[in-house]
């Protein structure tokens, strides 16, 4: 088996402090919303620790962009801007998925330095990371300091709105980190991926040729 | 007996002219010399005035008027000495008083508070700024919708006993426990009352405007209370936001019973929606929406709502949310901030109980609200995202539909890679039993 250096120690950083800060961001907003029904901290130390890792969280967001910014790796969140292509890409993931692996076949997806995502995750992450998180940030910060955001607030039709958007993103966080986790264990072992995100190395077969570079 | 009470009238007839001639006489001597008398030293009273109190002093003078009240004509000349128009007299203000018509027998006076009425108009000849602040006061409002029994200046100032102090009397609460007597019972136990802050240390006293206008008595208590909002800052998180959408009272009355109240609003031009006199829209539009007469529910609200955009293109209303106290009563029932308010729980959490009470809205032409009642539901319906935009309390006031969104994605999340790993499983059982092949 060979390895190939994927994920570069910014990525990694970037990971696992998003992974530790996504967890206590939705049990801290669980607590805040659902205040009736569980009780693992008072409604004050929800929404403050809330607060503090959501900022964290935003500086994070920025050694991500930065490292993707200023390096080449920036190519893995390019999009396949050829509908047949990754349509064609896509189905063939989806079919893998769905039936493909329950028969043993491989991953038709052979990750390299340049294309570590498959064609499904590089469109859930380009969304996730390009719009679904800076909005979540965007109507959080809105929502920290209603009073001082409140012109812009009552432009997208007041705190209501702003809040309803932040909920239904944390709705899809929350159903998205149990996807997540289980799909990070589908590696040729369970714990392959999770071990590469840890020490930046993938293992990848063989046979394939040692996967492609460009 | 028939010529004995005949006789009796002549008698009385015939004394009231003697009394009339007399005084007449006496009225037209104190006249002649009027111009020679001189006032003596230490605030005492004109020799003229002292003339007027020679009858006007008697214990039990009075007048029966046409509606059968009776006029008290007595005057207390030692409180009139000590007042602040002792050096006016009684000339100044009865100018209509003259040795033709003293007594006034032949003048028709329909009745007491209409004689007060009267004589008021007196009062703005000297006081014309004061009486313009009270002209623009919610008393004066009320006098003119025809509430004849409104306080005029007459019936806060003892007019023969004006002061230079306010008439506030920190005992009984006089004047305004006259007319507001439950709500100084609430106030005397209260912290400002026991403080024996008067009433117009935060309403006003000449200008008191209605106590729900935009802001005022907010204003009043941060008049006071400068360092309220940087204390609340240090534990509140968005506090700023919550001295927008929740009162004083609502917090600082901790045993009130606390409701929401959504104002219409025009964002446009930036100020509450103010119905215009004569022209009562609110009412009869808001009864035309609740078709069940139980309170509008959500979809009679956004209907509401359109009507009030629809008229003017260059408005838009809104609602903007208020957490109250229920009465007048409750909002006097100040406490010590130790005993305030201070478990957020009492409002973020489903059910709390000042959203469980709502109503609409609108600036009255005397600058008190009219309310129409409201379901609780407007609070949480998923319609409130449109028309209830600006107001929302975390947790308290959530929609349901996201609720069950939530649980469906988690279970959605749990469940899907459950599933598709029991497929795994029951795929790998079956595919060593058809090959009985081990599995790597």
């Amino acid at each position: 088996m060979a390895r190939i250096y994927v994920h570069p120690l910014p990525v990694r950083i970037w990971h696992w402090i998003n992974a530790l800060g996504f967890v206590a961001m939705i049990v801290t907003g669980f607590q805040i919303r659902y205040i009736g029904l569980i009780d693992l901290m008072s409604f004050r130390t929800a929404v403050v620790v809330h607060e503090w890792i959501g900022f964290v969280l935003i500086a994070n967001f920025f050694i991500w962009l930065i490292f993707y910014l200023f390096t080449d790796k920036i190519r893995v969140y390019h999009p396949e801007l050829n509908p047949m292509k990754h349509f064609r890409a896509s189905f063939r993931q989806a079919m893998f998925y769905g039936y493909g692996i329950f028969k043993g076949d491989p991953n038709p997806h052979h990750v390299s330095v340049y294309e570590k995502f498959n064609s499904m995750q590089s469109m859930s992450y380009q969304v996730i990371m390009l719009l679904l998180v800076p909005l979540q940030f965007w109507t959080g910060v809105l929502l920290w300091d209603v009073k001082r955001f409140s012109g812009m607030i009552d432009m997208l039709g007041g705190v209501r709105v702003v809040d309803t958007a932040h909920v239904l993103i944390f709705i899809f966080f929350s159903g998205f980190i149990f996807m997540h986790i289980y799909l990070a264990t589908l590696g040729h072992t369970r714990m392959a991926h999770i071990k590469s995100m840890l020490t930046g190395y993938e293992d990848i077969e063989e046979e394939h040729g040692g996967g492609k570079q460009k | 007996m028939a010529s004995s009470r005949s006789e009796g009238a002549a008698t009385r007839a015939r004394f009231r002219v003697d009394l009339t001639i007399a005084a007449r006489l006496a009225l037209a001597a104190v006249l002649a010399v009027a111009s020679l008398s001189a006032y003596a030293a230490g605030g005492a009273l004109s020799q003229l005035d002292q003339q007027c109190l020679g009858c006007h002093s008697a214990k039990g003078l009075e007048m029966k008027l046409v509606n059968g009240d009776k006029l008290s004509l007595q005057v207390d000349g030692t409180e009139f000495s000590k007042s602040v128009h002792n050096k006016l007299g009684c000339a100044v203000c009865h100018a209509n008083t003259s040795f033709e018509n003293h007594p006034p027998v032949k003048t028709k006076i329909a009745g007491s508070r209409e004689y007060s009425l009267e004589m008021n108009k007196i009062c703005e000849s000297c006081h014309a700024p004061i009486f313009k602040l009270y002209e623009g006061s919610i008393h004066a409002a009320l006098f003119r919708d025809g509430n004849t029994y409104a306080p005029v200046c007459t019936d806060c100032h003892s007019p023969h006993a004006v002061m230079a102090k306010a008439t506030y009397d920190t005992a009984s609460g006089a004047p305004c426990s006259k007319c507001h007597g439950p709500i100084f019972e609430a106030y005397a136990s209260s912290v400002h009352g026991k403080a024996t802050l008067a009433c117009s240390n935060c309403h006003g006293a000449h200008d008191v405007s209605a106590a729900t206008k935009e802001g005022q008595l907010k204003n009043a208590c941060l008049g006071c209370h400068q360092d309220a909002q940087a204390n609340h800052q240090k534990w509140l998180p968005n506090a700023k936001r919550h001295f927008d959408a929740v009162s004083c009272p609502a917090c600082h009355s901790p045993t009130a019973k606390r409701k929401v109240d959504l104002r219409l609003y025009d964002n446009v031009a930036q100020q509450s929606v103010a119905e215009k006199a004569g022209v009562p829209q609110f009412e009869r539009r808001a009864r035309s929406a609740d078709a069940k007469g139980a309170g509008l529910d959500a979809m009679a609200l956004y209907s509401l709502l359109r009507e009030f955009n629809r008229e003017g293109l260059d408005n838009k209303t809104t609602l903007r949310g208020r957490l109250e106290v229920s009465t007048g009563v409750e909002a006097h029932q100040l406490t010590r901030s130790t005993e305030a308010i201070r478990d957020c729980a009492k409002c973020h959490q489903q059910g709390a109980d000042p959203f469980q009470s709502v109503t609409i809205s609108i600036v009255g032409p005397d600058g008190r609200p009219v309310r129409y009642g409201a379901q609780p539901e407007v609070l949480n319906s998923i319609i409130s995202v449109d028309s209830l935009g600006g107001f929302y309390a975390i947790g308290g006031t959530r929609i349901k539909l996201l609720d069950w969104l939530l649980a469906l994605a988690v279970l959605g999340g749990i469940g899907a890679p459950l599933g598709h790993m029991t497929v795994r499983w029951l795929f790998k059982r079956y595919a060593k039993k058809i090959s009985g092949q081990e599995d790597s």
